[in-house]
């Protein structure tokens, strides 16, 4: 499929913005945006685009490894919140990944004046959750495409709909996630992998471990792929359910 | 005023990129044939998701 220019140079700067983060995830770090500078500097740029895309995952080496994130990029993913809030009419994945970004920013965020649930706050009124009824309504290989979109929503103890609507079908995420497979879309196994890592009742037969193994030798070189699945291993090693 | 019209340009472009990359559809699979199949999964050893053959597709015309 032809990409315009804009929607290349964002692919490209997700990509680095998430390299960064499998970056921070292998090592236990802290995140270091090396493609962003100063929240003042990056406003209406690509780069603030790109936060917006990868959305809360850029702050998932400090949920996974609880730590509080570098002011700055905690500045930077704040901006990004208030800058691209989703219309009315924005389909459900783009209203759940906002949603998503504004709870990782209330995890983190001090409660300043301006925060979010504050009185007067920019996003005030949006600890509501956005409605997950079509997810019920979806077809297992609809469900896991969804999902694997909304993958920085599968976090250790998270509770939403979009959780609970997981949790409902782990058989229907593990027929996804082997059809991704095998359709080599590597990006939509990585993320349902990374959601079958915290749901209870998955096939022991679906050879989890192994399929992640190859979904990371297949399509690791993409740092979106590589991000949910290096996810996916640390929630493992913690044991982690939602 | 180009440099504004361009600036509003260059927002529209990348809201409408970012609407498409927050709600992507899903692409069209690729599949392999089972020769392809049977090598890869020589390749990894431990991998047993791929020794089956993909799923028939419909033929053409």
């Amino acid at each position: 499929m032809e990409q315009s220019g804009t929607s290349a140079l964002l692919q490209g700067a997700v990509q680095d913005l998430a390299s960064d983060v499998v970056s921070a995830l292998r090592g236990g770090d802290h995140l270091r945006m090396s493609g962003t500078g100063a929240v003042d500097e990056i406003e209406g740029s690509l780069d603030l685009a790109a936060v917006r895309v990868l959305g809360a995952d850029l702050l998932l080496p400090h949920v996974l490894f609880p730590s509080p994130p570098d002011p700055a990029a905690l500045a930077v993913f704040r901006k990004t919140v208030e800058t691209f809030p989703p219309r009315a009419d924005a389909a459900p994945t783009v209203k759940w990944s906002h949603w998503a970004m504004s709870r990782t920013l209330r995890r983190f965020d001090t409660p300043l004046s301006g925060a979010p649930g504050a009185p007067g706050a920019s996003f005030e009124d949006e600890a509501a959750e956005p409605d997950a009824g079509w997810l019920d309504e979806a077809t297992w290989q609809a469900l896991t495409h969804q999902l694997a979109v909304l993958a920085p929503l599968a976090v250790p103890a998270e509770d939403c709909a979009v959780v609970r609507a997981a949790r409902r079908r782990p058989v229907d995420v593990a027929r996804g996630f082997v059809r991704a497979v095998r359709r080599r879309d590597w990006q939509q196994a990585a993320g349902a992998g990374r959601w079958l890592t915290l749901l209870d009742g998955v096939p022991d037969t679906l050879g989890l471990e192994a399929g992640l193994d190859f979904v990371e030798l297949m399509g690791g070189n993409d740092p979106r792929v590589a991000l949910q699945v290096q996810a996916a291993r640390v929630m493992r090693t913690a044991g982690a359910l939602v | 005023m180009p440099s504004i019209d361009k600036a509003i340009e260059d927002i529209t472009g990348v809201r409408s990129d970012l609407e498409a990359a927050l709600d992507p559809a899903e692409p069209d699979g690729v599949y392999r044939d089972s020769r392809e199949c049977a090598a890869l999964a020589l390749l990894s050893a431990d991998t047993k998701l791929l020794l089956s053959p993909p799923t028939p597709r419909p033929k053409k015309g």
